[in-house]
């Protein structure tokens, strides 16, 4: 390369002692860079745990410090006072179905995207790739999910097939309808088409030879080949649905059907100076989205990052 | 031919097409279609109600919009403060993104913990970072309350007249371990050896950046740069749970959620004046994404020929 050509050539250092001593000055400045920025990382976080543990008096009196004795009753408290194990059932039931399903269909879109089976797969890639600029989807969306049960044909599948006896009308405000709004994900299928192309074709042609079918291919030999991409994207996604609020709060009007994140909001309204409870709260939200993480780092890391520089 | 099928021919050449229509078709539905569609109903009066009939009104959101009465004042300045949102959020967390990654790749003992605490964020969404952030901003002895009061300094924090600079800094924190992490797969993909021959021409700190790691690091940077400037445009949800619908904190997505669907107090269900607002936001999108696109290219093109 000729970047190294264009450095001003001087001669090697020989002056270790100098070089070891600024070595360790930078050393300590950058611990202590890395140091002050935890803290402002770790600082709310430990307060929240903190507050969750203090009676609602202590934690009048000093909001920020250790509290002195273990409050555990915020959590059960918490838990019991809004409808917490529902939410949470809510949540678990969107994040696991409409990832599932998302992921399984995309690895679908990917394949033959990624391998050029499908006539015009790079004016469909580009499709997705324009995703990131386009206008949000909101009023549309909202229109389309709020109006499609008047609609025919389609309009009587939903009123009286799929929601057969109950009181639906169309999607809105529905469980069904809600997961639909999470069955694509333009970044995820990037990642899963970069991580394709990089599987040799020659295993297509030798499982072809062999009598393998499409179906049985992708489900059989791919989708084990792929199970990284398949893993951050499973957990991009399903953050993304876990974490959503603004979707919950226009399409959920039943209290019965909100997830947690959307719960999580009315109990601030109703208990918002209840600081201790609302943080216990917090953290039941926080638990397994963090555990997710703990055990998933590494997919989360690489599969988000390989998926924003490729694409 | 290079992308030739292989599993079989005549009626089994439609499989792929089969097992990939139901993710394509949702993604066509729910997605990009309804995206398309927004510029279609910024031109009509629709509500959030349903079952009233809807109308061609042109271009009258837009004109109310941008330049009718009172309101079209507080828009502009909704937009202003998107712009301001979007080159503060973008130039401090690219530059506090690239000072972690930076440190963290310096590979000191214990990395890897600090790489996991600055990321931590990303992953927990706005409704958890806000209400952290709520309880560390309170006023009356919270934390940051403590600090000021220690350095004798008073301020109402996300209630006060510095409010918008408050959701910045929650922006900044919530989403720079994604920049620290771009940065840090960039600077991975540079060859040791580049560092290794510059070392030994007697290159060190300063001139080792300069030299190497920033021209190398140009596709990261750029990606950054681009995914900065749309997300922090395009971020709203902070505001939502950190300060409400109030004066002196709108920005653009904001509004379009509060004028669509009559959130906040606002009453309103004008989708139609929504949707012409987020075509507004778009347009935005749009012109800087671009721009930023098309410096980034050259860039590209100046260090990577």
């Amino acid at each position: 390369m000729s970047i190294t050509a264009d450095l001003p050539s001087n001669s090697i250092r020989r002056d270790d002692g100098g070089a070891r001593r600024r070595r360790i000055t930078r050393k300590s400045v950058s611990l202590f860079i890395l140091l002050t920025f935890s803290v402002i990382y770790v600082g709310p976080i430990l307060m929240l745990v903190f507050a969750s543990f203090k009676s609602l008096p202590e934690f009048f009196k000093d909001p920020t410090w250790l509290p002195d004795n273990l409050e555990w009753s915020n959590y059960s408290e918490a838990w019991s006072l809004a409808n917490f194990p529902g939410y949470m059932l809510n949540s678990v039931l969107y994040t696991v179905v409409a990832t599932f399903l998302f992921v399984t269909m995309s690895v679908f879109v990917a394949f033959p995207i990624a391998r050029g089976y499908v006539k015009g797969s790079k004016a469909l890639l580009t499709l997705y790739v324009v995703a990131l600029f386009l206008p949000p989807a909101l009023i549309p969306q909202f229109q389309l999910i709020l109006n499609v049960g008047g609609w025919p044909i389609i309009g009587d599948f939903i009123s009286n097939v799929w929601f057969e006896g109950s009181e639906a009308q169309g999607l809105f405000n529905t469980r069904t309808g809600y997961i639909l709004l999470f069955l694509m994900n333009p970044i995820g299928l990037i990642i899963l088409v970069n991580y394709i192309k990089s599987i040799p074709r020659e295993l297509d042609e030798s499982a072809a030879v062999d009598g393998c079918g499409y179906g049985r291919f992708v489900f059989t030999i791919l989708m084990p080949l792929i199970r990284p991409a398949i893993a951050t994207v499973t957990v991009i996604h399903a953050i993304g649905i876990w974490n959503e609020l603004i979707l919950a709060t226009i399409y959920l009007t039943d209290e019965n059907t909100y997830p947690i994140t959307r719960g999580l909001i009315v109990f601030e309204g109703v208990y918002g100076s209840d600081w201790p409870k609302l943080a216990a709260a917090v953290l039941m939200l926080m638990v397994p989205m963090l555990a997710l993480y703990m055990f998933l780092q590494r997919y989360i890391i690489s599969g988000l990052t390989s998926g924003a520089i490729k694409g | 031919m290079a992308n030739q099928y292989l599993f079989g021919g005549g009626r089994r050449r439609v499989l792929p097409w089969l097992f990939l229509l139901p993710g394509l078709g949702f993604y066509l539905v729910m997605g990009v279609g309804p995206s398309l569609f927004t510029t279609v109903y910024s031109l009509t009066d629709a509500t959030g109600l349903r079952g009233l009939p809807i109308s061609w009104v042109g271009f009258d959101n837009y004109y109310e919009f941008l330049l009718e009465g009172a309101r079209s004042r507080d828009n502009l300045d909704a937009l202003w403060r998107t712009l301001k949102f979007m080159v503060l959020v973008t130039v401090i967390q690219f530059g506090v993104g690239l000072l972690m990654a930076i440190l963290v790749n310096q590979k000191l003992r214990g990395h890897l913990v600090f790489r996991t605490i600055f990321f931590i964020p990303v992953i927990l969404g706005a409704v958890v970072q806000g209400l952290m952030w709520k309880l560390f901003l309170r006023p009356g002895g919270g934390p940051m309350d403590t600090l000021y009061g220690w350095l004798g300094l008073e301020s109402q924090f996300l209630s006060g007249t510095n409010a918008f600079y408050w959701v910045v800094l929650v922006q900044i924190w919530a989403n720079a371990g994604f920049t620290m992490v771009v940065f840090l797969a960039g600077m991975q993909t540079i060859p040791a050896e580049l560092f290794e021959a510059a070392a030994v021409d007697g290159a060190r700190g300063w001139s080792l950046f300069k030299n190497i790691t920033w021209p190398q690091l140009t596709p990261a940077v750029n990606t950054n740069f681009l995914l900065n400037i749309i997300g922090s445009l395009q971020a709203w949800m902070l505001f939502l749970v950190l300060t409400g619908y109030k004066n002196g904190t709108q920005v653009l997505g904001y509004l379009v959620y509060a004028e669509g669907f009559g959130k906040q107090g606002t009453g309103s269900f004008r989708q139609g004046y929504a949707a012409a607002a987020s075509v507004v936001l778009f347009l935005l999108v749009l012109v800087l994404g671009m721009t930023a696109n098309f410096v980034t290219t050259r860039r590209e093109r100046k260090y990577l020929s």
